[in-house]
C-alpha cells in the first residue's frame, strides 16, 4: 500500500521535472501558443481530446501498438523454460499503449510580456492475454507511467518554437 | 399442528421480507450533513487573499503539474478542474476535483475533494500538503 501522505508532496525531482517540461515565450498572445501548440501536437500525430482557452490548457492522445522485442523474446524463454518444468506458461505482454500531453500556458509572475507553456507526456500500456498451465491471464492489465524522456521534450519545445517563431528559453 | 407452522412460516416470511425492504430504503440521512462531513469540508477548503479566480485556478493547475497530477478537465468559467494521478510503481490511484469561487469581494475559495482508489480521502495532512503546494504556485513568482 502505498503512502498517501506523499501524493501532494513536491520530490526532489519535481524542480527538475519542471524545467524539463517548460519553457519561456517572449510573447504575450497566449492563443497564438495555444493554437500552435495544438497544431504541433497535430504533427506529431496527436489527437486533442479537452482544449480550454480561459484555462490556457490542451490535453492530447495517441494510440499506438507496444510490442517489443525484448518482452517477446522473454515471452518465448519464459514458454521453453516452463515446458522443460512441465508447466506451459505463456506470460502476457503490453500489445496497446496510448500516449497522452497535457500542456498548459500560463503568463510569467514578474514579466507580463511573457508566456510559459508547461507540457506533461505520459503513456498508459495494456497488456494482452496470457495462462499459466490451464489458467488464463485476461488482457487488460493497466500500467501508467510518465515520461521523462528529456528528448521528446526538446523535440517537442523546438518544434513549437518553429511554429510561433519565437526563441524557447528554458526557465 | 399444521396450521401452526403454517403461521410460524408465515410469520417468518413478513420478518424477512421486513427486513429486506428495509436494506432497500435509502438511509435517511443519505443527503443530512454530520459533524465528520463538515469537519472534513473545512480542511478541504482555503481562502486566499486573491480576487483574479481565474489566476488562482491557474494556479492551482500549475501545483497539480508539479505535483505530476494529469490534468483531465478544465473549465474556466466554471472554475473547476479534475486530474488524477497513479501512485509509485502504477499502483492505486488518486483523483480529485478541485473548485474556485469567489468569496466576499476581496477573497477567493479553493475546494478540493482527494479519492484514494474511488474512497474519499479523510486525511488532513494530506489537504494540508496540497495547499502548501498552491500557495507555493500562487505567490513564489517564477522567471
Amino acid at each position: 500500500m502505498p503512502k498517501v501522505e506523499t501524493f501532494f508532496q513536491l520530490t526532489p525531482e519535481s524542480a527538475q521535472h519542471r524545467a524539463l517540461q517548460t519553457r519561456m515565450f517572449d510573447t504575450s498572445d497566449e492563443k497564438e501558443l495555444l493554437s500552435a501548440s495544438a497544431a504541433v501536437l497535430q504533427d506529431l500525430g496527436f489527437q486533442i481530446e479537452e482544449s480550454s482557452t480561459e484555462m490556457g490548457m490542451l490535453r492530447a492522445a495517441k494510440e499506438r501498438g507496444a510490442r517489443e522485442y525484448g518482452q517477446e523474446i522473454m515471452q518465448s524463454l519464459v514458454f521453453i523454460l516452463g515446458a522443460l518444468g512441465g508447466k506451459a506458461v505463456i506470460m502476457p505482454v503490453d500489445v496497446h499503449q496510448q500516449i497522452s500531453a497535457t500542456l498548459v500556458t500560463r503568463r510569467s509572475e514578474t514579466d507580463a510580456s511573457r508566456y510559459s507553456v508547461r507540457i506533461l507526456f505520459h503513456r498508459s500500456v495494456w497488456k494482452g492475454d496470457g495462462s499459466t498451465g490451464d489458467q488464463h491471464i485476461p488482457p487488460g492489465q493497466q500500467s501508467l507511467e510518465m515520461i521523462h524522456d528529456a528528448k521528446i521534450y526538446q523535440q517537442f519545445f523546438a518544434k513549437l518554437s518553429k511554429g510561433v517563431f519565437l526563441e524557447a528559453h528554458k526557465i | 399442528m399444521n396450521a401452526r407452522t403454517g403461521l410460524l412460516i408465515l410469520g417468518l416470511a413478513l420478518l424477512l421480507q421486513a427486513c429486506v425492504g428495509g436494506a432497500q430504503k435509502p438511509p435517511k440521512e443519505l443527503l443530512a450533513l454530520n459533524d465528520a462531513q463538515m469537519k472534513i469540508r473545512s480542511f478541504q477548503t482555503r481562502a486566499f487573499d486573491a480576487k483574479d479566480q481565474n489566476k488562482v485556478l491557474r494556479g492551482v493547475v500549475a501545483a497539480l503539474q508539479d505535483l505530476g497530477f494529469i490534468v483531465e478537465r478544465a473549465n474556466g468559467p466554471m472554475g473547476l478542474v479534475t486530474a488524477g494521478k497513479f501512485g509509485p510503481n502504477g499502483r492505486g490511484f488518486v483523483e480529485l476535483t478541485v473548485t474556485v469561487r469567489a468569496k466576499g469581494e476581496e477573497q477567493t475559495e479553493v475546494r478540493v475533494n482527494a479519492l484514494f482508489n474511488t474512497k474519499p480521502i479523510e486525511d488532513p495532512k494530506i489537504y494540508q500538503n496540497f495547499f502548501t503546494a498552491v500557495e507555493r504556485s500562487l505567490f513564489i513568482s517564477r522567471g
